[in-house]
């Protein structure tokens, strides 16, 4: 802990404030999801700060402090702020031994020793003190299956960091002892973190003690290293390439202690070529005989997440540090790039031509996600006054200041590293070069050292004064909203949620309910109670109130407080069934027309009347699935255009609108999404819609959105260098001229993708560069421009490309592709698209970079080789699902088009694990056990088990299970009771307990309350359950996975002979 | 003169003409129109309620009257206008020549039935509709609070109250909503149809809405629940409604320095129309209209929002150069023509500095038979007053009914040209009706939305009777009927019918010029012209009321003074004619026919009140009254003249619109001298009270309430009284008058006006 120095430059000037929307307080996001039923116990969950000392601001944070807000007095940049030495701005150091996190995840039970982590982490001997330097440490990892390999499944070893359970198929050779891993400690090469061999020992050595759940051993003779890199990729010997390796798994801890010169991460890049291959053939028979049951399921790549966590600099010895997993823990130290959090490409490395990218059949595109939630651990991003003039931006391209630009002529001019433009350094700004040719004050400024920093933006950067924080509520009063209860549950939520607004006195709100009519309410303090006003004509709406309507917090919480408490009853006899949605929001938008702000509307029935009413399209209880439908897609697509215009009205005057659809009924997502779309808000579906079930997870939704960090009336644009340019935007806002996307609200929740393209050809060797600028006003009302930068080095190389692919970044560009080509074309295609996607990148490998393989084999690229079973994931998701429900589908379609990359892949490959032994399971310093791979052999009939993809979790009852289990962790005797609207409580018994824990954390990961649903086999609920089980065959069509993988092979078997 | 009074105070009946020319030709060379000024419901003491039906002729459906012939043998009687005989019903069985029914009292020839039987269902209980502007400064909000709480606190308890408040925007009160305060807000610039309303109120909610046919009001589907959330028992809802009004703000959208407040009175009252529409059609519902300045928005607008652009003139309006006027005007006509339909009435508040569009709305008002109030301030006395005695119960209330139908029977001889006053044609066009029509013509029915105890009508006659060969002969009968029938429901919520017969002799061929004189009302014939000329001047293009009194003058002396032909000295007047010409000199110098000295809306309001005055209110108006008050001598009338000034004499005038009390110099010197509060100047101190005693029994009992104004001579508001004045004395003048005033006008004075009339009319 004691950490006097983080490895990074320690920064010489104290911590500025941090940025409005930083959370400050590690227990915040925990704390965001509370469970009402669970009487969880405080501190069950709430993650300790990980040093020893509070972070910098958390300190003066009471432990449930809420996440938005940081307190008050940590808002102004404290210029000459308290230092805090012992706190450098990088705090992973100070993380503990993460021992409680860092559990290794995949075996679960694994006998506690050898290489326990606290003790098999001598902080000594130099040791990396971060325990993965995941890519950095890629270059070893190659695994070499001597070429008389058998056949079967091949894993280089070295798993690609993003799945650290690699080892899980890993080890080669005959007999996991002998593995050329298998003893690492050995093979380490000295100076290399010795400890971290230690660490895999487990793994690797001890697999008898394999927990039940884990794929025995003996699946390891299957499983062999193979050659797939170049010839040179030899010359490392099959350990030692892997020790380094598997020094990451299981997150080794960090070390606070021993601080590693950063040149441990930044290990030269290998040029091997990873990959895995899986033979589902034996012998070489070719594609004929497939025989996929010669295929071992357990050997066949799954991913194994770690729960350790993960440091990583950004940049390392000058060249950009590939990011870990996206789905992993990980601290960032932002050392020049940004952080992998708020902008990740799908490939590490930039083709320096566009035949080069067409050849790998790959994606090139940015997933930007500019107000991310940091790690709690990490330094807050700097803020950066530049007073009245402004940040320095190129003149030519404009373009901010960032750590790349190439200051000359002793600091008298600057080239820009986007456009390559030469300026005047301005004069204030200038500074002498050192040696080093870098600028002298360069580790001193945020903006010449880091690659996320914001600017303090001037009166230049504003049309108007900034906004004020308004939030608008508006309420379906509908007969069927009152009768389901979901009025109530919207007013009891808002009520709970005016407490978690931003405080101070440019907080607004306005609420308004409506039915056949709008009724807005007049919150003005003077009046002794609230008014109603009601617009009654739903054609042709207007805002009854020019003032009044829209209040400040603090003058009118009396009144919301009476108001929200008495709607429920005061509609209680109402019997108009009728929603008027449309006129509702233009009517909310024009009582807030003139400041903006975030309206959130709770909707419970199809929008019937008045402006932009809707026709029920899909026949409710009818399925789409009936044969012969060749329109059937065209459902997901908006009924008609004015939804549409009107939210880019909304989006001009910057109005974010959220919708929360609380219902039993078909309601017409597609339509209504189109409305959050373009404003940048978000679509919540509860369905069916309980009072029981969804109002916590209501409330904790509501109290997310509003307290979260985000932002007002942004406008975001990506730059790049030369060579490359931005193709298009995707995702939640609204664009009116080509180059920047409008952003009524943005929340850390929501990411961009970015498609790039080339323009010309990239110099070998040269860095290309992206800069991300979010102009955007904070709650508070500060007007800010978070300026994001990554540099990344251009190849000419495609198995480099290969190699730094970003599987997560890559896949999640496919699944918002096929997002948007899903109500646009048919399904089938849509799949056929999908496959062919991961065909053409798997064929591109094969075909150029892994030659020598045999034909027999199915080879995949070690950094891609789950690509196979996302796509099928996604080929089984719930958007392609053509016999599922209109509305699901156009809640899944809407909810990836601004899903941020972690949260994705858990949408498309969820996470099942087994609740009936929590209470036996090792507790490895994870709270969530081991995820158990999707396939229902993993599934008994005497097991509990819980599957969470972020935004629903299921819990499976087996058939036969232990009631004593049933009773302790469920309270319920038997299978079959307890009704289908189930609430999870803690009882008095340590199962149960550790069943709320799991569940508890599992929310804060997602930052999402989840609904929870009891499964049982045989019914509706037990088959929705299965349906997320994506290894299975599915009686419809849907192959297994190893079906998939089969097919797969074949297909490129097939274009490789053609 | 005092006969004509007579026959007023029995029948509420004054004619110009009460003996009548016998022919067309005739009666065209009489000048003066032949008319009625009748005053359907005005009270009399003695006049008997009969609580039975009246019997009617088969024929001519007119009702038994003292001059229906009887016989009493057969039990027949013959109707007077169509000369039916008709059979007596059972019930008359035992009238005889000594017992007679009341309605064939000889003295009776006005009588009022009552039957049971008629008495309306549910909608007997009066509903009032505030509509109340708040575009208004936060003082004059403070004002019109505090006059509406106390108007409330008058409201009877059986009577339904609704509020609707305007501005940019229009809020209907849902008074009947207990929780919190709800309104529905419509937009200030759309009209909404009462179907729409129907609709967006959810009126509909409990029950389908009937495919077809007019909805409204309880009988046809409307469930009472519904209605009674915008219109409640003024004993339930007097919470509600003081506390809405107590939180009423000013409209809060802003308006921009140059601009005017966005106002959509028209929406309001359309609102206000369908509404009462939707919930109590038929019934004698008031729409009581609270504005405060010109409107802007909607169909109704007077005026753009733009400051820079100066609300219409009547030289605007002369040289058709008032953009919105005619628009304005067209929508009030059909939210007449809705309101009569449904029967409501408008009443009109109008207290502002500015014009708010009185012209406008003339239509409306005067229509429904509503009352108008203009005043300069919420404050001011003449609204607050004003006011109050709408809701005033005891000797001076107003005696508002409702619902009313007036209709008319004349003998074969004479058309219905029309009615000039607060009524609305309801186009029943039959043998009564004259092709040629005067203000609400074609019809011999009329519908009486609202009308008063003092409601008057003049009603505007046509002699078809046609030149006889047989001059000599003298018809078997030289009377001429008339049959008034006035249904109306009685404030106390019983339908009545009040019938008024009338009997005048008619002459014709040579000789007939002494008898028309006999029969010749002065003040009738004045207040028949001055609303005939108003009339004109509203509906005529071109109109040049000045020439056409002239012209009118002349040819009447000429018809019937004595003179011997080109000697304007030999001319004389029969003392019946001889006040004609002076009422005719101030009617051409007053604000009926000199408009230039008011904006359009006070000319409007002043012809509003004018038309539905009683004849000796009317004179008042076009010829104010003038009283003087000295030590050396009671007090006294004097001369409508500059020359009744005098330092020492105090003057009332009265005339009719400002009641003004003006000291003469010297007294307004002792008066501040404070001798007035002096032991031994008691007589002074009661030369004082008395001219402000007189004014105040003249301000109590009239409505609208008149502005009084005390003032000295040589102060600023001494204008009130001299304006009124004849200029006998100007600055052109010679020789000053004792009274030492003189006027600064160019004017002509009464006697030149005389000297150029004989001379004129001996040519």
């Amino acid at each position: 802990m004691a950490a006097p120095v983080p490895p990074g430059a320690p920064r010489q000037q104290p911590p500025t404030g941090p940025p409005p929307n930083f959370q400050q307080n590690p227990n915040a996001l925990a704390d965001n999801f509370q469970n009402m039923n669970l009487n969880r116990p405080p501190s069950s969950n709430t993650r300790q700060p990980p040093f020893g000392q509070p972070p910098p601001f958390s300190s003066s944070a009471p432990a449930s402090q809420r996440p938005g807000p940081f307190p008050p007095g940590a808002v102004p940049r404290p210029a000459s702020g308290p230092p805090t030495p012992t706190l450098p701005p990088n705090m992973a150091p100070g993380r503990p031994s993460g021992a409680p996190f860092g559990q290794p995840p995949p075996f679960g039970s694994r006998p506690p020793p050898p290489g326990a982590f606290p003790s098999s982490m001598p902080p000594s001997a130099g040791s990396p003190p971060y325990g993965a330097p995941p890519p950095g440490a890629r270059p070893s990892p190659v695994n070499m299956m001597p070429s008389g390999a058998p056949s079967g499944f091949i894993s280089n070893g070295p798993p690609a960091p993003t799945f650290q359970g690699g080892q899980r198929f890993a080890p080669p050779g005959s007999s996991q002892q002998q593995a050329p891993m298998g003893a690492p400690p050995a093979m380490g090469p000295p100076g290399r973190a010795p400890p971290q061999a230690g660490a895999m020992h487990p793994f690797m050595g001890s697999p008898g003690a394999g927990a039940s759940q884990v794929p025995p051993p003996s699946g390891m003779n299957q499983v062999a290293p193979t050659f797939g890199g170049p010839p040179q990729a030899m010359s490392g010997s099959v350990v030692s390439p892997y020790a380094p390796q598997m020094s990451s798994q299981p997150g080794v801890p960090p070390m606070p202690g021993s601080m590693p010169p950063p040149r441990m991460y930044g290990m030269p890049p290998p040029m091997q070529n990873q990959m895995t291959a899986i033979s589902p053939v034996i012998g070489q028979t070719g594609g004929t005989q497939p025989g996929a049951s010669k295929i071992d399921p357990n050997q066949i790549p799954r991913p194994i997440p770690s729960s350790s966590v993960i440091l990583h600099d950004t940049r390392q010895g000058n060249q950009a540090n590939p990011p870990p997993p996206a789905t992993s823990d990980y601290i960032v130290r932002d050392t020049g790039n940004c952080s992998p959090r708020y902008m990740r490409c799908t490939i590490n490395q930039i083709p320096c031509t566009a035949d080069l990218l067409t050849t790998s059949g790959m994606q090139l595109a940015l997933l930007v996600q500019p107000l991310a939630l940091p790690h709690p651990s990490e330094e807050p991003i700097q803020i950066v006054d530049f007073g009245e003039g402004g940040p320095v931006r190129c003149s030519r391209c404009k373009g901010y200041i960032n750590p790349f630009m190439k200051f000359i002529d002793q600091g008298r001019r600057f080239i820009c590293n986007l456009c390559g433009f030469t300026d005047e350094t301005p004069r204030d700004y200038h500074c002498n070069l050192g040696p080093d040719g870098r600028r002298r004050d360069a580790d001193e400024r945020p903006e010449l050292c880091r690659g996320t920093v914001e600017f303090v933006a001037t009166k230049e950067y504003m049309v108007r004064e900034p906004m004020p924080a308004v939030y608008f509520f508006l309420i379906d009063v509908s007969m069927n909203a009152i009768q389901t209860g979901a009025t109530a549950a919207a007013c009891s939520s808002i009520n709970q949620v005016i407490a978690d607004l931003p405080e101070g006195p440019r907080t607004m709100v306005g609420i308004a309910t409506f039915d056949s009519t709008i009724h807005f309410y007049n919150l003005k303090r003077v009046l002794q109670q609230p008014q109603m006003l009601i617009v009654p004509d739903v054609q042709d709406v207007y805002t009854p109130l020019q003032t009044d309507v829209i209040v400040p917090v603090s003058e009118c919480r009396q009144h919301l407080e009476l108001l929200l408490e008495s709607i429920p009853t005061m509609f209680e006899n109402t019997r108009t069934s009728e929603s008027a949605f449309g006129a509702a929001i233009k009517a909310a938008f024009l009582a807030m027309k003139s400041t903006g702000g975030k309206l959130m509307v709770f909707q419970s029935v199809l929008p019937s009347i008045g402006l932009g009413a809707l026709a029920a399209r899909e026949a409710e209880g009818r399925s789409n699935i009936s044969a012969g439908d060749k329109e059937a897609h065209k459902l997901l697509q908006p009924a008609d255009k004015t939804l549409k215009d009107m939210a880019v009205e909304f989006a001009e005057y910057q109005v974010c609108v959220d919708v929360f659809i609380t219902t039993k009924t078909y309601v017409d997502i597609a339509s209504i999404s189109v409305i959050p779309k373009v404003t940048g808000g978000q679509v919540y579906y509860y369905h069916p819609f309980s009072v029981v079930l969804d109002s916590v997870k209501l409330y904790n939704d509501l109290r997310w959105n509003v307290s979260r960090p985000q932002g007002f009336e942004a406008v975001m644009r990506v730059r790049c260098s030369q060579g490359i340019q931005v193709q298009e935007y995707h995702g939640n806002f609204c664009k009116r001229i080509p180059t920047d996307v409008d952003l009524p609200g943005i929340d850390c929740d929501k990411a961009i993708m970015v498609t790039l393209k080339h323009d010309d050809k990239l110099q070998d060797g040269a860095e290309c560069a992206f800069q991300c600028a979010l102009l955007y006003t904070t709650v508070y009302g500060e007007r800010r421009i978070r300026v994001t930068t990554l540099s990344l080095p251009c190849t000419s190389n495609l198995s480099n490309l290969f190699r730094m692919a970003d599987l997560d970044t890559q896949f999640v560009c496919f699944l918002k592709q096929a997002a948007r080509e899903i109500p646009i074309t048919p399904p089938l295609h849509v799949r056929e698209q999908v496959t062919n996607f991961c065909i053409n990148i798997l064929l591109s490998y094969r075909k150029f970079c892994a030659t020598v393989s045999s034909s027999g084999q199915l080879i995949l690229p070690e950094a891609l080789k789950l690509l196979p079973l996302y796509t099928l994931a996604l080929i089984k998701s719930a958007g392609l699902r053509i016999e599922g429900k209109i509305d699901d589908r156009s809640f899944w379609i809407n909810y990836v088009s601004s899903v941020s990359t972690p949260s994705a892949i858990p949408l498309v490959y969820p996470r099942m694990i087994a609740v009936h032994d929590l209470d036996t399971q090792e507790v490895n310093g994870s709270i969530v056990p081991a995820p158990l791979p999707l396939s229902s052999e993993h599934v008994s009939d005497e097991g509990i088990y819980l599957l969470e993809n972020g935004q629903d979790c299921l819990i499976y009852v087996g058939n036969s299970v232990n009631p004593d289990i049933l009773q302790q962790s469920l309270g319920v005797p038997s299978a079959d009771q307890g009704g289908a609207e189930f609430n999870l409580q803690q009882y008095d018994n340590p199962l149960s307990k550790k069943l709320n824990e799991v569940i508890n954390e599992i929310r804060r990961q997602r930052c999402s309350f989840l609904r929870l649903r009891l499964c049982r086999k045989g019914e509706q609920s037990g088959m929705a359950f299965f349906s997320y089980l994506i290894e299975d065959k599915v009686p419809t069509g849907g192959l297994s996975y190893v079906e998939f993988l089969v097919h797969i092979h074949r297909q490129i078997q097939m274009k490789m002979s053609s | 003169m005092a006969e004509f009074l007579e026959l007023e105070t029995q029948d509420g009946v004054r004619m110009p003409w009460n003996v009548l020319p016998g022919t067309k030709q005739e009666a065209a060379n009489c000048v003066v129109p032949i008319a009625a000024i009748y005053t359907p419901i005005k009270p009399f003491p003695n006049m008997p309620v009969l609580p039975y039906a009246p019997l009617r002729c088969r024929t001519c459906r007119s009702v038994l009257n003292p001059f229906a012939i009887v016989d009493f043998a057969a039990k027949i009687w013959i109707c007077p206008f169509c000369f039916q005989r008709n059979h007596f019903p059972p019930q008359y069985d035992s009238i005889s020549e000594e017992h007679l029914p009341a309605e064939l009292f000889p003295q009776y020839t006005s009588i009022e039935y009552e039957s049971p039987g008629e008495n309306p269902s549910s909608c007997s209980s009066p509903v009032y509709m505030f509509v109340v502007d708040t575009c208004i400064i936060e003082e004059e909000m403070a004002f019109l609070r505090s006059a509406l709480s106390q108007a409330i606190d008058l409201l009877p308890d059986n009577s339904l109250v609704g509020l609707i408040t305007f501005g940019t925007l229009v809020h209907v009160h849902e008074l009947g909503f207990g929780q919190l305060a709800k309104t529905y807000v419509f937009k200030g610039s759309k009209d909404v149809s009462k179907e729409q309303l129907l609709e967006q109120m959810s009126f509909f909610l409990k029950k389908p809405k009937p495919a077809t046919g007019v909805i409204a009001g309880a009988r046809d589907g409307l469930s009472t629940e519904s209605i009674s959330r915008f219109l409640l028992p003024a004993s339930d809802c007097g919470f509600a409604l003081n506390s809405v009004l107590e939180e009423l703000q000013n409209d809060p959208w802003q308006v921009p320095t140059d601009q005017r407040a966005t106002r959509c009175t028209s929406t309001a009252l359309s609102v206000a129309a369908c509404l009462l529409g939707a919930c109590v059609p038929g019934s004698g519902a008031r729409i009581m209209a609270f504005v405060g300045g010109p409107s802007t928005e909607g169909p109704g607008a007077i005026v753009s929002k733009n400051l820079s652009e100066p609300i219409r003139s009547h030289k605007d309006l002369d040289k058709d150069s008032a953009p919105y006027y005619n628009k304005a005007v067209r929508f009030y006509e059909g939210l007449a023509k809705q309101l009569v339909h449904q029967g409501h009435i408008l009443d009109l508040f109008a207290c502002a500095l500015d014009q708010v569009g009185v012209a406008e709305l003339k239509v409306a008002v005067e229509r429904t038979g509503g009352l108008v109030v203009l005043a300069e301030s919420f404050g001011h006395s003449v609204f607050k007053e004003s006011l109050r005695r709408v809701f005033q119960s005891g000797d001076y209330d107003l005696g508002l009914s409702s619902n009313g139908i007036f209709e008319i029977n004349c003998s074969k001889d004479i058309k219905v040209q029309g009615i000039i006053g607060p009524c609305a044609s309801l186009g029943k066009k039959g043998q009564l009706s004259s092709d040629t029509v005067i203000g609400q013509g074609n019809t011999s029915a009329w519908k009486m939305c609202g009308m008063d105890k003092s409601t008057t009508l003049c009603l505007i006659f046509d002699i078809v009777k046609k030149e006889t060969p047989e001059l000599a002969v003298q018809p078997s009968s030289n009377q001429f009927y008339f049959q008034f029938l006035t249904y109306y429901q009685h404030a106390n919520g019983q339908m009545r019918v009040r019938a008024t017969t009338l009997s005048r002799r008619w002459v014709t061929g040579p000789g007939t010029i002494q008898d028309l004189i006999a029969g010749f009302d002065q003040e009738a014939a004045a207040v028949a012209m001055a609303r005939l000329v108003s009339f004109k001047m509203e509906v005529e293009a071109e109109f040049d009321p000045i020439r056409w009194l002239d012209k009118a003058l002349i040819h009447l002396c000429s018809q019937f003074g004595e003179y011997q032909k080109d000697s304007p000295s030999s001319f004389s007047l029969s003392p019946r004619l001889s006040i004609f010409p002076q009422f005719m000199f101030h009617l051409r110098r007053s604000q009926f026919v000199q408009v230039f000295n008011n904006s359009p809306d006070e000319t409007a309001y002043f012809r509003m009140i004018l038309n539905r005055e009683n004849v000796a209110n009317s004179i008042v108006m076009i010829q104010p009254s003038l009283i003087s008050y000295s030590f050396h001598s009671a007090p006294e009338p004097a001369l409508l003249d500059v020359a009744a000034i005098s330092a020492d004499r105090i003057l009332l005038l009265d005339s009719y619109f400002t009641v003004v009390v003006f000291h003469g110099a010297n007294i307004a010197q002792w008066r501040k001298a404070g001798y007035h509060s002096q032991q031994e100047h008691q007589a002074f101190a009661q030369l004082l009270r008395a001219p402000s005693d007189d004014a105040d029994s003249i301000v109590k009992e009239r409505f609208p309430v008149p502005r009084l104004v005390v003032c000295d001579q040589h102060g600023s508001q001494a204008r009130f009284l001299l304006a009124k004045l004849n200029p006998s004395a100007t600055y052109n003048t010679d020789a000053p008058l004792p009274g030492g005033d003189i006027l600064f006008t160019d004017d002509v004075s009464f006697e030149v006006f005389l000297d150029h009339l004989q001379r004129l009319t001996v040519q």
